[in-house]
């Protein structure tokens, strides 16, 4: 045992007892007290409340509503994180395709079969948890999460060329991850576009009926309440998020021979 | 009751912390970078799940509610009484952020510590000689 170590593990431990005891003695307020933040109750009073609408979202889901409206424009940076890291990989693996005739056999005929059954009740499930990501627990980010594994399920045991067959190539996924970024894009500006077409004033990422504002998205769909923007952010979403995050499996699932020129093997041999 | 549920929270919050001081030690001391990736990921779910624990509140009449509303609110005082029992919903929607984040870097890590295994043959730092 080196003296690095000792000192990194010595530290550690300092930091873990230093941590715990400001923690528990009330360095972060009280944990699991019967009074809520005052802004926790400012949000849980505001997420639907037609009595004060121009501070509503009116969406029965608190998460949802904090997530895409109260602080949508976080969100959509957050997204765009995600999709920087995205196009970061594609420059780490720039060049490789996928190459026809490597070994496209997949798995064996019992995981396909298996693999037909339960692929779509992953997508439906997935597709369910992010169209009412406005009603339930859920959202556009886990449901496209979801999806994205059904995706990948295949990809995995039909080999990865059975997709490019299909039509999903990589620049085919990069062109589906940009246009749910885009589709987010147009939602949050759409009412302000509006606005400025038929006169009066509009905010960006603006939900239901404001201060100053008397545009709104619409706030049922027949006999349930739909959120305003919060359903189609949710289904830009989970677009945006199946794309990408497929991209960036397949990836990762590329074979030796189509790396080959990436990682430029050839000049250290 | 109100002590024991106390003691038992705070043995909860010293185990997150030290759930998150080792595995900041695996991310320091271990020479191989899967490894090293694969404490990195424990540490940010032991913290998203310490940031929603803080998030937890009790209720007088026992458990708390999700914070999500059953039906539409037919009157103010439907409001009052959710807003009674919810939980707090800011550091769900903080750790959903933070997983989201987390996620892309986790992808990015991965492609990057598959190109140096096969660059350089090994993913541990003190073999390899630049």
């Amino acid at each position: 045992m080196k003296l690095s170590d000792v000192v990194i593990g010595v530290s550690m431990t300092m930091l873990a007892v230093l941590i715990s005891y400001l923690m528990v003695y009330g360095g972060l307020g009280p944990i699991a007290s019967y009074s809520l933040r005052p802004l926790a109750t400012s949000f849980l009073n505001y997420t639907y409340n037609p009595w004060n609408a121009v501070y509503s979202a009116l969406s029965p889901e608190a998460v949802t509503a904090i997530v895409w409206d109260f602080r949508g424009l976080d969100t959509y940076f957050e997204t765009s994180v995600l999709f920087i890291a995205i196009v970061g990989l594609v420059a780490l693996f720039r060049g490789a395709g996928i190459a026809q005739g490597i070994s496209s056999r997949g798995l064996s005929i019992i995981v396909k079969t298996s693999t037909k059954i339960v692929a779509p009740l992953i997508l439906v499930a997935g597709a369910s948890l992010a169209f009412h990501g406005h009603l339930s627990p859920g959202g556009g980010f886990q449901g496209g999460s979801f999806m994205a594994v059904a995706m990948v399920l295949i990809a995995i045991t039909f080999s990865i060329e059975f997709l490019h067959q299909k039509g999903l190539s990589l620049s085919t996924l990069l062109t589906i991850r940009c246009v749910g970024l885009l589709a987010i894009a147009v939602v949050s500006v759409y009412l302000l576009i509006k606005a400025m077409l038929l006169g009066g004033s509009a905010y960006i990422f603006q939900n239901m009926i404001r201060m100053n504002s008397s545009y709104s998205m619409p706030s049922w769909f027949i006999d349930r309440p739909l959120g305003g923007t919060l359903f189609f952010f949710n289904l830009s979403e989970s677009i945006a998020v199946i794309g990408g995050l497929t991209l960036g499996a397949i990836l990762l699932l590329l074979r030796e021979e189509e790396l080959r020129a990436v990682i430029g093997g050839e000049e250290r041999e | 009751m109100s002590d024991s549920l106390l003691l038992l929270f705070a043995t909860i919050v010293v185990a997150f912390v030290i759930n998150m001081a080792i595995s900041l030690y695996g991310v320091f001391a271990k020479p191989s970078l899967v490894k090293k990736f694969i404490a990195l990921t424990i540490f940010s779910d032991s913290i998203n799940s310490f940031a929603i624990l803080i998030g937890f509140r009790r209720t007088a009449l026992g458990h708390p509610s999700i914070a999500v509303l059953p039906s539409p609110p037919q009157s103010s005082k439907d409001l009052e009484g959710f807003v009674k029992t919810a939980v707090d919903p800011l550091p769900q929607a903080l750790v959903l952020t933070a997983i989201v984040i987390g996620l892309a870097v986790n992808m990015f890590l991965v492609g990057l510590i598959m190109l140096y295994r096969r660059y350089y043959g090994t993913t541990n730092i003190k073999k390899v000689r630049i």
